[in-house]
């Protein structure tokens, strides 16, 4: 018995569950939900939908190229059974899925690096632009005592430059990721861990 | 993210439930794209008077997988947006199953694991019976 893959959207499809349509052609296709189903008899491509994982990997959202993918296949011949086989496997999935998660953690904090940056520009921009909307805080002393719109002027004043200079660096630092992206554009990859990409058991 | 439903999306397609019937269903692009290659093009292109089939099925188009009742209707629909937008969809590779499964990270091995492996046990196996047999 197989796990088999939905042909939309890539997910498990158990025994049991999910749809198969099979073609004229006798190809089969399988679907893990109603869902999926629809949209493939809405003939859409599953590499223009966002939520598919063909979408994810066809626009480095996700780790594509990588040695934790030299495991797990679909092989269509079958082996004689071995025991010390079964154990040896069993035990390399275990430490596969681990090392396999580890570097998508890591792809995924590399992905999103340049993001601090990018909100903090973002939030020095709107404090920028609607700073007539920002109000010192009641509990302040200024306020406690006279609240006047002189003095909240003087905060608002305050309170921009402050947001000019995050720009400013915020800026600075995009400026610099980008550079540097651009110097090492080819490559999405992270060095695999531990100098290579042999992974030993235990 | 994504765009909200618009009003005025059904261009006076009624029944958009009958027409995902399978019945009705027509080919896909990886099948038109089997339909390019060369040989089977010409041959598509070059059928047997059919009665069944618009046109007598004279007036094929490959890339939209459709028949003409005349030689100028073929004609202007490649000249059309509809054509123009299959050529464009055809440009790259279509969608498999085999990508779909690369996307969850499942490849493909067909070749005979450990037939070296299975081998040599065997002949160790049968080595073992025969000296056996020997000993007895």
């Amino acid at each position: 018995m197989r796990i088999e893959k939905c042909y939309f959207c890539s997910t498990n499809v158990y025994p049991g569950h999910g749809t198969m349509f099979v073609r004229n052609d006798a190809k089969c296709f399988r679907f893990c939900s109603s869902k999926c189903h629809k949209n493939f008899k809405m003939k859409r491509n599953p590499r223009k939908v966002r939520w598919t994982k063909a979408f994810r990997r066809a626009n480095g959202k996700e780790m594509v190229v990588d040695s934790v993918f030299e495991f797990e296949k679909r092989r269509n011949v079958p082996v004689r059974y071995d025991r010390e086989l079964v154990a040896t496997t069993l035990k390399a999935m275990e430490r596969v899925a681990e090392i396999r998660s580890k570097r998508e953690k890591a792809f995924w904090k590399n992905r999103m690096s340049g993001n601090a940056a990018k909100n903090a520009r973002d939030a020095a921009l709107s404090i920028e632009k609607h700073i007539e909307l920002v109000q010192p805080r009641s509990s302040t002393k200024s306020s406690l005592s006279t609240s006047t719109i002189e003095e909240k002027e003087k905060i608002r004043e305050k309170i921009k430059v402050r947001a000019a200079g995050k720009k400013a660096m915020a800026l600075q630092q995009l400026k610099s990721a980008n550079q540097s992206k651009r110097s090492n554009k080819q490559s999405r990859l992270i060095p695999a861990e531990g100098g290579g990409m042999g992974m030993s058991l235990d | 993210m994504g765009r909200l439903r618009r009003s005025r999306t059904h261009h006076a397609r009624r029944d958009v439930h009958r027409l995902a019937r399978t019945r009705v269903r027509v080919k896909d692009l990886d099948q038109i794209e089997m339909d390019l290659r060369p040989g089977n093009r010409a041959k598509l292109e070059r059928q047997e008077i059919d009665e069944d089939k618009p046109g007598l099925g004279q007036h094929y188009c490959v890339e939209c997988a459709k028949y003409y009742e005349t030689d100028l209707a073929l004609r202007n629909h490649a000249k059309s947006k509809v054509h123009k937008r299959r050529l464009k969809e055809l440009k790259e590779p279509a969608y498999t199953l085999t990508e779909a499964e690369k996307a969850a990270g499942l490849g493909q091995d067909n070749t005979q694991r450990g037939v070296e492996d299975v081998v040599k046990k065997f002949e160790g196996m049968s080595n073992a019976q025969e000296e056996e047999k020997k000993v007895i």
